[in-house]
């Protein structure tokens, strides 16, 4: 008969396994990590998935469970993920955790081969036999094998040590199931951080989530709230924080939350190949994060000072560090974002800011002089002032119609990026723009046109004040970079 | 116990339906063009097939569909699309088409509710014992988001009047399977365009194909040539249809088809709404790859093709951008030229470099400005959101006569000098300070008629590294 302990509840961050680059745990990161959300969880798990454990050697994933041991020293539960595809090691591991001293064990079901039902009961109730207090974990998407409710239920009530069951596939059917069968008897933690407060509404105990390594004290927000039955509140939160965590759990949540830690200046390094940067985690969706990580307040604002001509200006930007203490050299800059999905409305905009009486200004005076109007160019913007060019010509009223809307996009962009102080008003008399934009002539979802062009335009303006990307992701990419129309259909 | 027909067997083409281009009511006169088309080369056709987009036709079009059919098919078999979802509405077109003179009901797996296996075989029980005419069945599960279970098959097979199986899922695995425990009793049909050759050495009996309308030849000629054991022609002549079969099974099917036939000089008119002519499940861009490949196989007439490499010297080539080999020399413009690739994938980059505060500068900023007619300019990029340094401009010499054409610059031309240059940038070919004071416009001259995207992007890059080799020696 399984049971419930005191201590599985509330908020507990999948870590993320700070790696040297080339190298083994990056045990300084890893510590200071773990200080950092410490004061906002309610327990951590380390080599869970986010954790990369799968990419772990078996010393380092004790490695990294004795570092965490070490640095939670008693404050919360170490519930270790110690999960392997075989029963054997999967037992081995456990029993090492056991002695070493964790709370608990967080053992994923058996993945890539995909054993039946019954083999992956047994394998359970193997690794139940350890003795340590056992949190079953289903996550269909990473280990292809979904543990029906029948499984569940059976290892939960049955086995001895058995304390609860993690659910990332987000399938709030099964969560359901599992509600009316062991709720009460067991912990029942969500694991998909998009429907958080949809399960803690319905009746979850707590939640081990990937973006808990970024805004912990939101989750326990959303978790407080529905414990007192502020329901309202609780939807509040979930909905402000939905873009970010649909962010990173669509797109690999280790890189996801390694890169938004270190723009929140906790450098965590990447995620091991061949988990890449810009690959599942793409480009946009890094500047999405950081823009949705400013919204909440999780990227301060420093001074930077933008040396135009012979002004020296100090503004206060959402930095990062990948921005330079001092922006100069106006004459020519180039920032390129993209947008999507879907395909027909992705946007892809390519831009240049440079000095009003320099190359991009004069061409903008040239272009409009010689018929720009009539090529369908036009001044969108004064402060700065902005020229946008259609890249593709516009032939029907419909295609009109869109492309006004990806001027507003584009308008949107420069005005919020006045308003953060990307483009600080004491320059916007000395700079200029000309935008490239690109609507496709297939396009029909106008808001989708609008919103993709704003991204990638507000993206691109950043991108070309900060000078990136860099030569070093360029050269670190140039072999993996993969041109999605270099091939045939 | 079942009879195999004689005549169930060869190419059949699963007909489109023409549509008028306003009202989307059935054009009768093309329907009849399209089947004179295609007769001499077909064994039979198949009329409201999943090509024929079924699903948006009423009975009484499915009706005149056959009656047309029969009346232009010269005494060939007419098989007649009779799917649906409920077995009612599938035992009515299946009398409908044996009063209209139909061989044969094709009539697929029930869809939109999933009945069971023991439904599923009901369904076609209740029709093959409701109406008197011989049934080929049908698996599809790309659109009915689930398979024909081979068990059912099997089955089925034992029915009188069962006489066959259309497989469309390509997944061979499925098709050796029915072939292993009904082949004995029915005529299994390939339903696949990519998949034909294989399944004919596998043994099925023929094929109803959306392709069977634009190239039916090439498929008998395939025929003739497994039955004749000659593997290697057999190969080949799929291999030559390989791409136009993938677009049509899997990106745009009827649509894909109707585009084709009207590059053929045979207007099919729209699909029925949702579907869009093009920009939907077919997008632009494969649009221009189906008339390439038509082109190629002589379907339709191929576009002009003269042109020429620039041959003035080198210096001389960057007029486009307003740049005179005396600015080269005055502002000490970095210029190298690379050619690289045979035939139609020889490539020639003309390229320059030069600091920002350069007229190059201000070329760099102009082209942005003003992308001349078919002559856009691209900014180089690795993909998309990884732009190289220093800033370089992709300027084709040549006009970009269609979409087809641009797609050889967007794309392949575009990321293989990236390539290049950034491979020039971690040599230090490229000096370090030139990624941050320094543009580059690169003139790229690509034969028109280029289609192979890997060669292209070989010798793009080929060609952009000489380039730069000379231009930073």
């Amino acid at each position: 008969m399984g049971y419930k302990t005191n201590w599985m509840k509330g908020i507990f961050p999948a870590l993320v396994t700070p790696f040297e680059s080339n190298g083994g745990i990056d045990e300084d990161a890893y510590r200071e990590l773990i200080r950092f959300l410490l004061p906002d969880v309610d327990g951590v798990v380390p080599c869970g998935t986010t954790g990369e454990f799968s990419y772990m050697t078996l010393e380092e994933r004790k490695q990294a469970i004795e570092i965490c041991l070490d640095v939670v020293d008693g404050q919360v539960p170490v519930l270790a993920g110690t999960g392997c595809t075989t029963t054997k090691q999967t037992v081995a591991l456990t029993r090492w955790a056991r002695d070493a001293g964790v709370d608990g064990a967080l053992v994923v079901a058996p993945y890539y081969l995909k054993p039946s039902f019954n083999e992956v009961y047994d394998h359970f109730k193997a690794v139940d036999e350890v003795g340590l207090p056992l949190v079953m974990y289903n996550i269909p998407q990473c280990a292809g094998t979904h543990f029906k409710w029948w499984t569940a239920e059976g290892g939960l009530l049955d086995f001895e040590n058995t304390i609860g069951i993690k659910d990332s596939s987000g399938d709030l059917p099964f969560m359901e199931a599992l509600f009316e069968k062991v709720r009460g008897k067991v912990s029942i933690f969500v694991g998909h951080d998009e429907v958080v407060q949809a399960a803690l509404a319905a009746g979850a105990d707590g939640a081990i989530l990937a973006s808990a390594n970024l805004i912990p004290d939101i989750w326990q927000q959303v978790y407080a709230a529905t414990e007192a039955g502020d329901f309202g509140t609780a939807q509040e939160w979930q909905q402000k924080v939905q873009k970010l965590v649909r962010i990173v759990v669509r797109c690999g949540a280790n890189q996801a939350c390694k890169e938004g830690l270190r723009m929140m200046g906790v450098d965590v390094g990447d995620s091991r190949h061949p988990i890449v940067p810009g690959g599942a985690f793409r480009r946009e969706d890094r500047e999405e994060l950081r823009l949705q990580l400013e919204a909440l307040g999780k990227i301060e604002k420093h001074a930077v000072t933008y040396a135009v001509g012979e002004k020296r200006v100090a503004t206060d930007v959402f930095a990062t560090p990948a921005t330079p203490d001092t922006i100069d050299d106006w004459t020519l800059k180039v920032g390129e974002g993209f947008a999507g999905p879907p395909f027909q409305e992705l946007a892809h905009v390519d831009l240049l800011i440079g000095l009003k009486d320099g190359p991009v200004g004069r061409a903008i005076e040239r272009a409009m002089a010689e018929g720009g109007a009539e090529r369908g160019l036009r001044i969108i913007e004064e402060r700065p002032r902005t020229l946008l060019v259609p890249t593709v010509t516009i032939r029907t009223d419909e295609q009109r119609a869109l492309f006004e809307r990806a001027a507003q996009g584009v308008k949107l962009a420069i005005d919020l990026s006045i308003d953060d102080g990307f483009l600080p008003d004491p320059i916007l008399d000395d700079v200029v723009l000309i935008v490239n934009a690109f609507v496709h002539p297939a396009a029909s979802i106008g808001r989708r046109v609008e919103f993709n062009n704003y991204k990638a335009a507000r993206h691109a303006i950043r991108k070309a004040l900060e000078g990136r990307p860099a030569v070093r992701e360029l050269i670190e990419e140039k072999e993996a970079a993969r041109h999605p129309f270099r091939y045939a259909p | 116990m079942p009879i195999k027909v004689p005549w169930l067997e060869g190419v059949f083409p699963a007909l489109v339906t023409p549509f008028d281009r306003e009202t989307e009511a059935v054009d009768e006169e093309a329907y009849r063009r399209l089947i004179r088309h295609a007769l001499p080369d077909v064994n039979g056709i198949v009329t409201s097939g999943t090509t024929g987009e079924f699903p948006y036709l009423t009975r009484e079009e499915q009706r005149r569909l056959v009656e047309i059919g029969v009346e232009e098919a010269d005494g060939k078999p007419v098989i007649a699309g009779c799917g649906a979802s409920s077995t009612q509405e599938a035992v009515t077109l299946a009398r409908d088409a044996k009063e209209s003179g139909a061989s044969a009901a094709l009539i697929v797996t029930p869809y939109f509710l999933h009945p069971s296996d023991k439904g599923v075989y009901q369904h076609f029980y209740d029709i093959a014992t409701s109406v008197d005419l011989p049934i080929v069945l049908y698996n599809i599960p790309q659109v009915m988001d689930a398979y024909l279970p081979r068990t059912v098959v099997e089955d089925l097979a034992d029915l009188p009047t069962v006489i066959g199986i259309k497989d469309s899922s390509g997944d061979l695995t499925y098709t050796m399977e029915i072939l292993e425990y009904a082949g004995d009793r029915i005529d299994v049909f390939v339903g696949h365009d990519e998949v034909v050759l294989p399944a004919l050495a596998g043994g099925v009996s023929g094929m109803i194909l959306a392709s069977a309308q634009v190239y039916p030849e090439v498929w008998q000629e395939v025929i003739r040539l497994v039955k004749a054991g000659q593997i290697d022609d057999a190969r080949a002549r799929q291999r030559e249809v390989q791409k136009l079969s993938r677009i049509f099974c899997r990106h745009g099917g009827g649509v894909a088809v109707k585009a084709a036939l009207k590059m053929m000089g045979l207007d099919m008119g729209p699909p029925r709404k949702p579907l869009k002519r093009v920009g939907g499940g077919l997008i632009h861009e494969t649009r221009a790859e189906i008339r390439l490949e038509l082109e190629k196989m002589g379907k339709v007439p191929m576009v002009g093709t003269a042109f020429e490499y620039p041959t003035a010297p080198l210096a001389e080539r960057f007029g486009d951008l307003e740049i005179t080999s005396e600015m080269v020399d005055e502002h000490a413009l970095r210029v190298g030229s690379g050619v690289a690739g045979e035939g139609i994938n020889r490539v020639q980059i003309d390229l320059i470099a030069g600091g920002k505060e350069t007229p190059l500068g201000d070329a760099y900023a102009l082209q942005m400005t003003y992308p001349m007619h078919r002559r856009q300019a691209l900014t180089a990029i690795l993909e998309p959101a990884l732009t190289v340094r220093p800033p370089t401009l992709v300027l084709p010499t040549l006009p970009q006569r269609n979409l087809r054409q641009a797609n050889m610059i967007y794309g392949p031309t575009q990321s293989a000098l990236a390539r290049a240059i950034v491979e020039a940038v971690e040599t230090e070919r490229i000096p370090a300070e030139a990624v941050d004071s320094d543009v580059m416009v690169a003139l790229t001259t690509v034969h028109p008629r280029a289609l192979d995207r890997h060669g292209l992007f070989e010798s793009v890059h080929a060609a952009a590294a000489k380039a730069l080799e000379q231009a930073f020696a």
